[in-house]
């Protein structure tokens, strides 16, 4: 709209080019690292279907360009990949950019529900403990986030599987929908809802006490600069004090944390996904790993890659709302 | 206290004993039988991995059966009778044994409406069975050319003979015909229908969700009239087995096959009376827990160690531990599933840690300094829960008589890239899988000569001539009585000269929901069309 | 401690006195402090709880806790000890907690000291490395590296430092980039110091609290990665570790819930006990935030 770029987009902006090479180094990283890995996806395969005889597995490893050397095989990826084409999943039978489309869905849905609640809970508790530092509801809310956060995350999820699903049977085992039941609008979107409770529980709960530490800390530092103590020595009221002064500025690191999370959550998210059988990104990122599915692997990686982009992209533009003095390097 | 724990040991025994007789469970199908069929419902069945190809002419695998031997119908099927007709309605061979001749079912139409004819098994059978098919593709070797004399007889010719027994025998799983239509002049391995299915079975393909399930719907144009009684089967992923024991007793799933929940829960589950448990149904589909050895080490290819190994391992421990007692000793490479070639007249290797020490001293190999005979590097498969704890139990064992293994734990394919292609182990386990005939997939474990990086053949550097010559004796002998004799004879060389341990047999076992009727009464059910299978509602 | 020595304050009692002091403020972090003693003594009393293998077959298989003192709380699906599990796995957790948390220092250190002290290239070079690794989710990275050398107990504990060290980097380059234009670095400069020297005598020892208290979510975090490994049946079954234990105590979770509830127990109280203690070493070592 206008030439003059604000300086914060200026900044943002390079950052979005520099994130380039970046992307470039990721990809070749992680190519060259399952290489190193051994056995292939051929190997996978036949393990997976019981056996096959050795003509059978040299011409399957012929037809998927396995035995060319690895420099070919990189090169041959990346020139696809300039040009976004993502290849073809051997695992899958299928574009690799179909397997991508088919878990993006479910996994952008777990984590904006899973962070969404972690920060909200996080922010509000992390406030309530700071201003009754080392009392007992500081300490009560402490340790009882980070007892969820020191819980393995299958046992939490296993615990609360066998609770809800099999005593109770409130909810359902696993999945993203109730299959063949066929709902349609308002039926699907409520069925969708059940089945992602109780995954979205288990990670929030698990990813909350790195938002109420980070809050906590943030605001007793933030309650103790000048501008603050001023203002309380005005007169201004406790509540007005923490959503006008404090809350601002004490949520800038957690905010910053908040978009360095993405890629944490989806490796977190595996271990959640498997219980409830989700079929996201996380699981999906295990299998091409232990399947050696490279072009798989390689496109949930380029896509997180983009997706951390993108998301600091925002956060820098999220910061420099929220902190107008901030200061640009 | 000893009582509680004496009785706990008495009701273990007693739920296996209920579990373990087949003629119990028959008696209970054949109530069912007679009950009034109720139509229509969806049945839900787990599935512990994922299969991506739905096409049994393309992948010989039973978690491939599980689902599409609904959907594709292979020649010939296996009953508790025999053998039974399905889109092959009589067989015979000649004396000479090089052509087989198939009579094939009339008035068979595929999904798409297209009829059902002899150039579809032609096709099938020279480009996905001999060229494509895993373990076919050695079984049909010698297969020259299929003739189509009409539209519904087939003649097989080879160059040389073929068992029409081995042939027969084989065609339950290496004999599903793929629509010729819908395949010819495609890239068959990235063909469409590979995996969205078209066949002449009692369901109809309608939707494949990667990661969560597929779902298949009743065919109203199936050959069987009446059938099927269900209007729709959906097989759902579920990867993890405690999460599967969850849903089966949230009644999401009402059936779960091949030990897709713990062993611990599927005895949970047979004292359960909302479920039926056992094993029938797996005759056809039965494996060995192994112990592997690599001969290229000086130690183990010494004979007497192997045996003294053997005598280390005490096998029933194991069985009713791991196993929770559903499974047997094993004698030697054939199982007792295998019918007339198997025996059980072969030498065996009671437990005996003492009798294991003092030949193992005998052998040359004392306990030294660091209280170890010597060390030994394990590879288990990753095929989790009872074949990890074999491993595990494997090592505590041989500890016992002063050998030290050190497990090294990989996924799949960095175990059959260690195992198989690399030779970098002194033991593994595994499975041995046996495909009804000791001929299909079991004698690659024993015949020298096997490429390198091919999973569960001879890669243990073990070569023996005698056992080479008697292992092709058999396999182009063309009399039943005398073939078996022979696979006799191998399986008593082996437990002899124990190139590999097949310590445990084990069938597979099912959980199913009582709401379902008439199941597991074929030997490969799990793998069969299931065109009479009901559900209560 | 040139900053410190440069300050002289003589009424103050002495560093650690203000440090206890400031530690026991927050009882949390006396709790903390209280867990992590117990883990240590059962790491160290292992050997003498149970002088043999911890894997060897103790007893009947699956017998319940209490049911026989011989083993107290129980045996697993192959007869092993429930209680020598727990205790010589605290000395596998600590282990695999204490070597991955140094692995990721070191790195994190090097890289980000390096970076924050030079800037320009260097800085550009290393912080894109960084965020290369940041964006691999790390337990994706693990799974790689774990597909490659297998599951090994020390190559696990390297790996769990592999994927860890991002974070302590960036704090290591921000007190860096802070530091590095202070007086007494200057001072230290013009005097002809060498760079080594003034990154590591004398810029490092200001940056390390925050570092010392990052330390302890590491420490966390490698605990529970090691179990999650061990859920995805890649722990190392060489050794008693609590991922271990809970991995296939979780096939008799309904029969037999001990199995894999008591080791579940150790791994939370021990993590809890590393955040616990980090919460309290921030206090303590960071002198702005005062009551």
């Amino acid at each position: 709209m206008t030439l003059h770029m604000p300086p914060i987009l200026t900044y943002a902006l390079r950052r979005l080019v520099q994130a380039i090479p970046v992307v470039i180094l990721i990809m070749i990283g992680t190519f060259l690292l399952l290489k190193l890995a051994p056995g292939d996806t051929v190997d996978a395969l036949v393990g997976d279907m019981g056996g096959a005889d050795a003509a059978f597995i040299a011409r399957l490893r012929a037809e998927y360009g396995l035995d060319q050397p690895i420099w070919v095989q990189l090169w041959r990826y990346m020139v696809k990949l300039a040009s976004f084409d993502f290849g073809w999943s051997f695992v899958y039978e299928q574009p690799v950019a179909t397997v991508l489309m088919d878990r993006v869905g479910t996994t952008l849905m777990l984590m904006a529900a899973s962070l969404s609640i972690a920060f909200t809970a996080g922010i509000v508790l992390g406030a309530i403990a700071a201003r009754r530092a080392y009392s007992a509801t500081d300490n009560l809310i402490s340790i009882l986030g980070l007892v969820f956060y020191a819980t393995p995350s299958f046992f939490l999820s296993l615990m609360l599987m066998l609770v809800f699903s099999v005593k109770l049977g409130w909810l359902p085992v696993g999945g993203i929908k109730t299959i063949a039941a066929f709902y349609t609008g308002w039926d699907h979107v409520w069925d969708v809802v059940r089945h992602l409770i109780m995954p979205t529980t288990a990670l929030s709960l698990i990813y909350l006490a790195f938002y109420l530490r980070l809050m906590r800390a943030s605001v007793m530092e933030v309650a103790d600069l000048d501008y603050v103590r001023t203002a309380r020595a005005k007169g201004a009221r406790e509540g007005r004090l923490m959503t006008h002064h404090i809350m601002r500025n004490a949520l800038l690191p957690v905010v910053t944390l908040l978009g360095l999370q993405f890629s944490t959550v989806l490796g977190g998210s595996i271990v959640v996904e498997t219980i409830f059988t989700l079929p996201g990104l996380g699981q999906l990122a295990y299998q091409s790993v232990v399947q050696r599915d490279m072009n798989t692997l390689m496109g949930i990686i380029f896509l997180c890659a983009i997706i951390v982009v993108v998301v600091n992209f925002l956060t820098d533009l999220l910061y420099a709302r929220l902190d107008s003095r901030i200061e640009l390097a | 206290m000893t009582f509680t724990m004496k009785q706990a040991g008495t009701m273990k025994q007693a739920g296996l004993a209920l579990a373990m007789t087949g003629a119990l469970s028959s008696v209970a199908f054949a109530a069912h039988a007679e009950e009034e069929v109720q139509k229509g419902g969806t049945a839900v069945i787990h599935m512990i991995s994922e299969q991506r190809i739905l096409n049994p002419g393309l992948r010989a695998s039973t978690g491939v059966y599980n689902i599409t031997g609904k959907i594709m119908e292979p020649l010939i099927d296996k009953s508790y009778e025999g053998y039974e007709p399905v889109l092959a309605t009589e067989w015979s061979g000649s004396d000479d044994g090089l052509t087989i001749t198939l009579k094939l079912r009339e008035g068979v139409r595929w999904h798409d409406g297209v009829d059902f004819t002899c150039d579809d098994v032609a096709f099938s059978a020279m480009e996905l069975w001999k060229k494509l098919l895993n373990y076919s593709s050695a079984l049909q070797a010698n297969l020259e050319s299929v003739d189509c004399p009409d539209p519904h007889t087939a003649v097989f010719n080879y160059s040389k003979p073929m068992p029409l027994e081995l042939f027969v025998a084989a065609m339950p799983d290496l004999g599903h015909p793929v629509p010729k239509h819908l395949f010819e002049g495609t890239d068959i391995l990235k063909n469409e229908y590979n995996t969205a299915p078209v066949g002449t079975g009692p369901f109809k393909f309608v939707e494949y969700e990667r990661g969560q399930y597929v779902m298949a719907e009743k065919n109203e144009d199936y050959w069987r009239e009446g059938y099927p009684y269900l209007d729709r089967i959906v097989w759902r992923f579920i990867k993890d087995k405690s999460a599967a024991a969850a849903a089966l007793e949230a009644g999401e799933v009402q059936e779960s096959g091949f030990i897709g929940v713990s062993m611990a829960d599927v005895e949970r589950f047979s004292q359960d009376d909302r479920f039926e448990v056992g094993t029938m149904g797996y005759e056809n589909n039965v494996a060995h827990s192994t112990v592997e050895f690599n001969h290229r080490n000086p130690i183990l290819a010494d004979r007497k160690v192997r045996q003294a190994m053997y005598h280390g391992l005490d096998i029933d421990y194991a069985i009713k531990t791991i196993m929770h007692g559903y499974a047997k000793p094993g004698r030697g490479p054939i199982p007792s599933a295998g019918g007339i070639n198997y025996t059980d007249d072969v030498p065996i290797y009671d437990y005996d840690p003492e009798l294991a020490k003092q030949m193992l001293d005998e052998a040359g190999y004392p306990v030294l300094e660091d209280g170890y005979r010597f060390h030994l590097r394990h590879r288990p498969a990753p095929w989790g829960e009872y074949t990890q704890l074999w491993a595990e139990y494997y090592a505590q064992a041989m500890k016992e008589i002063g050998i030290d293994v050190e497990i090294l734990t990989n996924d799949a394919p960095g175990f059959l890239n260690g195992v198989y292609r690399d030779h970098d182990f002194d033991t593994a386990n595994g499975w041995h899988q046996f495909r009804s005939d000791p001929a299909v997939s079991t004698m690659v474990w024993l015949r020298s000569g096997q490429p390198e990086g091919t999973p569960w053949t001879n890669q243990f550097g073990w070569k023996d001539e005698e056992m080479d010559a008697m292992i092709d004796a058999a396999a182009s002998e063309l009399d039943v009585e005398k073939r078996a004799a022979m696979y006799h004879e191998i399986q008593a060389r082996e437990m002899e000269e124990l190139p590999v341990i097949f310590a445990i047999e084990h069938p597979f076992i099912s959980v199913t929901s009582k709401k379902l009727h008439n199941h597991h009464n074929t030997p490969r059910w799990n793998s069969s069309s299931w065109y009479d299978l009901w559900l209560e509602q | 401690m040139t900053l410190a020595d440069t300050e002289i304050a003589p009424p103050e009692p002495p560093r650690y006195v203000m440090f206890w002091r400031r530690y026991k403020r927050n009882r949390a972090a006396l709790l903390g402090l209280f867990l992590f003693a117990l883990v240590v003594l059962m790491a160290l009393t292992a050997g003498i709880i149970d002088p043999g293998d911890p894997l060897r077959r103790a007893g009947e298989p699956l017998t319940p806790p209490f049911m026989n003192w011989d083993t107290p709380l129980g045996t697993d699906q192959l007869g092993r000890d429930v209680l020598s599990g727990v205790f010589y796995g605290a000395r596998i957790s600590l282990l695999i907690g204490v070597v991955a948390t140094l692995v990721a220092i070191v790195i994190g250190v090097v890289i980000g000291a390096l970076a924050g002290y030079f800037g320009g290239w260097v800085d550009d070079v290393l912080m894109r490395i960084t965020e290369a690794f940041q964006t691999i989710p790390n337990f994706v990275l693990l799974l790689t590296l774990v597909a490659i050398m297998g599951s090994k107990i020390e190559w696990i504990t390297i790996a769990i430092g592999i994927v860890s060290w991002t974070a302590p980097a960036r704090m290591v380059r921000a007190e860096f980039m802070s530091l590095r234009h202070r007086e007494f670095v200057d001072a230290a400069r013009n005097l002809g110091v060498s760079n080594t020297s003034i990154i590591f005598r004398e810029i490092l020892p200001n940056a390390m609290p925050p570092i010392v208290v990052y330390a302890s979510v590491i420490m966390a975090l490698s605990i529970l990665m090691e179990s999650a490994l061990a859920f995805l049946a890649l722990g190392d079954p060489n050794y008693a570790s609590w991922g271990n234990m809970i991995g296939q105590g979780r096939a008799v979770l309904r029969s037999a819930p001990y199995c894999a509830v008591i080791p579940g127990i150790a791994i939370i109280l021990t993590v809890l006990s590393f955040s616990l203690l980090g919460e309290g070493l921030n206090d303590a070592l960071n002198p702005r935030q005062k009551k």
